[in-house]
């Protein structure tokens, strides 16, 4: 299932482009947000909880939750429900809080 | 309300929670903290939370030994059922200047001189301790293993249930508006719910304690400062010590949550507005990053503001009043009121009850000032 509209959000989306998941290349579509594209193609485990380690998944999608911190880029705690998907983005789950660069 | 107490302390920090505790420890009854606020509504819950035991000046340096010894045991001293997150990483003090290398090497002398093992580093030696560390610049590093921080919060809340559990009566919301004074001696206190009668009164309200020292007619020489801090997002784990350096103004750690907080300190009127200023967000970024430069991409979380009581020479003010029997401070540490919270507690209880305090505080009381007995202390941010 693809989002193609969201709420809150307004987004276009752009031309088709790959990206890669813990090392796996995927498909998406410019200018979506990450998680869009990373549901899209069957991922549904964004981040782990902090201190029990249990799996937390798509969930306010609006930037406040904090269930969706990723390391894209190298950038820890990117929250990928409101980060626009670009082409080569390497977008990686995140090791406890985060490694800073 | 209690009608009568053997003492009211005014002040819901940690100086004085920590003192009635120990107070009722020691076998007071009727004790009773009034705070204005809630508890930690004034310096201590905004405070930057470091301990450090490298001071320039020989009381400062006993103080915050003896304070840090304390820290080490507290859980277990108030049978705490949380833990107040005492993290020992260590304060590795950057000096910028000559004059900086200098006063470090008489402070590590000094430090050394009293038993607390702080060491004197060359740059490439910091950064042993911190890899990141951007030494262009450093001249020197003293670093201290046993220095490091305790969660402000965790701490206050320990001393607050274990005095309660000892029969210490803490009102919030319940601020002194009097000081009843008979013949040069404390006879009361006047609060907004109406008056406790004791012959017994501690000042231990921090920035506001020269507003309550008038309340009795005596004038304690603090002044409050603003000072900013701010919170990042926390990060997995990459800085051991705090980092601190006095000519630029700059501190910073990261907590055992994995946030760092940090704060610099440029000289601000004097207020008791706890505001928050957009310069200070550009200005602190700027200073972290040029020592830490990763910390540009860590995002910031929020921002606060707290006061320091800031005291003619920086030293706190402790003990007995001359001119109204009755009367004690404990007041005027500067910015440093948490991390000497412990021993204040315990000093400050030996002195109230008339035993000999087990580090002589005579040289800190208010008199000090009149006679022209400054103590200055040549290390604060």
């Amino acid at each position: 299932m693809r989002i193609e509209e969201h709420p809150i959000l307004t987004f276009k989306r752009g031309r088709e482009v790959e990206f890669t998941f813990n090392g796996k290349k995927m498909k998406g579509f410019e200018g979506e947000p990450i998680a869009a594209a990373l549901h899209a193609n069957g991922v549904r485990v964004l981040s782990y909880s902090k201190k029990l380690k249990r799996p937390r998944g798509f969930y306010c999608a609006i930037g406040n939750c904090s269930s969706c911190l990723m390391t894209v880029n190298g950038e820890p705690n990117v929250r990928v429900c409101t980060e626009k998907l670009r082409e080569g983005m390497v977008i990686e789950t995140q090791e406890g809080r985060g490694e800073l660069n | 309300m209690k009608k009568t107490a053997e003492i009211v302390i005014i002040g819901g920090g940690i100086s004085g929670l920590a003192t009635a505790y120990n107070l009722a420890a020691m076998g007071m009854k009727d004790v009773v903290v009034l705070e204005k606020d809630y508890l930690m509504s004034g310096s201590t819950g905004r405070c930057g939370a470091g301990v450090r035991q490298q001071w320039g000046t020989e009381m400062n340096c006993r103080l915050a030994k003896a304070s840090c010894e304390i820290f080490e045991n507290l859980n277990e001293i108030l049978d705490y059922e949380g833990d107040i997150e005492f993290k020992q990483g260590g304060y590795l003090l950057m000096a910028v200047t000559e004059k900086e290398v200098e006063q470090f090497k008489k402070n590590v002398a000094l430090q050394n001189s009293l038993g607390i093992n702080s060491v004197l580093l060359a740059p490439e030696e910091a950064r042993e301790i911190v890899p990141d560390l951007n030494i262009e610049g450093i001249l020197a590093c003293a670093f201290h293993q046993k220095d490091g921080h305790a969660n402000p919060f965790h701490t206050m809340i320990a001393y607050a249930q274990a005095a309660k559990r000892l029969g210490v009566e803490i009102y919030t919301y319940t601020e002194a508006t009097g000081i009843i004074v008979e013949n040069g001696r404390i006879k009361g206190v006047n609060t907004n719910k109406g008056d406790i009668y004791t012959d017994k009164v501690l000042i231990a309200a921090g920035a506001w304690s020269k507003e309550v020292g008038l309340m009795a007619g005596v004038d304690i020489p603090v002044r409050p400062e603003r000072h900013q801090i701010l919170v990042t997002e926390p990060v997995n784990h990459r800085l051991g010590p705090m980092i601190m350096s006095f000519a630029g103004n700059i501190y910073c750690q990261q907590e055992p949550g994995g946030e760092f907080i940090m704060g610099h300190g440029p000289a601000e009127h004097e207020t008791y507005s706890v505001t928050s200023s957009w310069d200070f967000v550009e200005e602190m970024c700027r200073k972290a990053v040029r020592f830490l430069p990763y910390l540009k991409n860590v995002r910031i979380v929020r921002q606060w503001s707290g006061l320091y009581e800031i005291s003619p020479d920086a030293q706190p003010i402790l003990g007995r009043v001359e001119q109204v029997e009755g009367l004690y401070v404990a007041t005027g540490f500067s910015g440093h009121g948490f991390m000497f919270g412990p021993i204040t507690g315990v000093l400050m209880a030996e002195c109230i009850l008339g035993l000999p305090t087990s580090i002589p505080i005579d040289k800190l009381d208010l008199g000090r000032f009149e006679r022209g007995e400054l103590i200055f202390e040549p290390s604060v941010v």
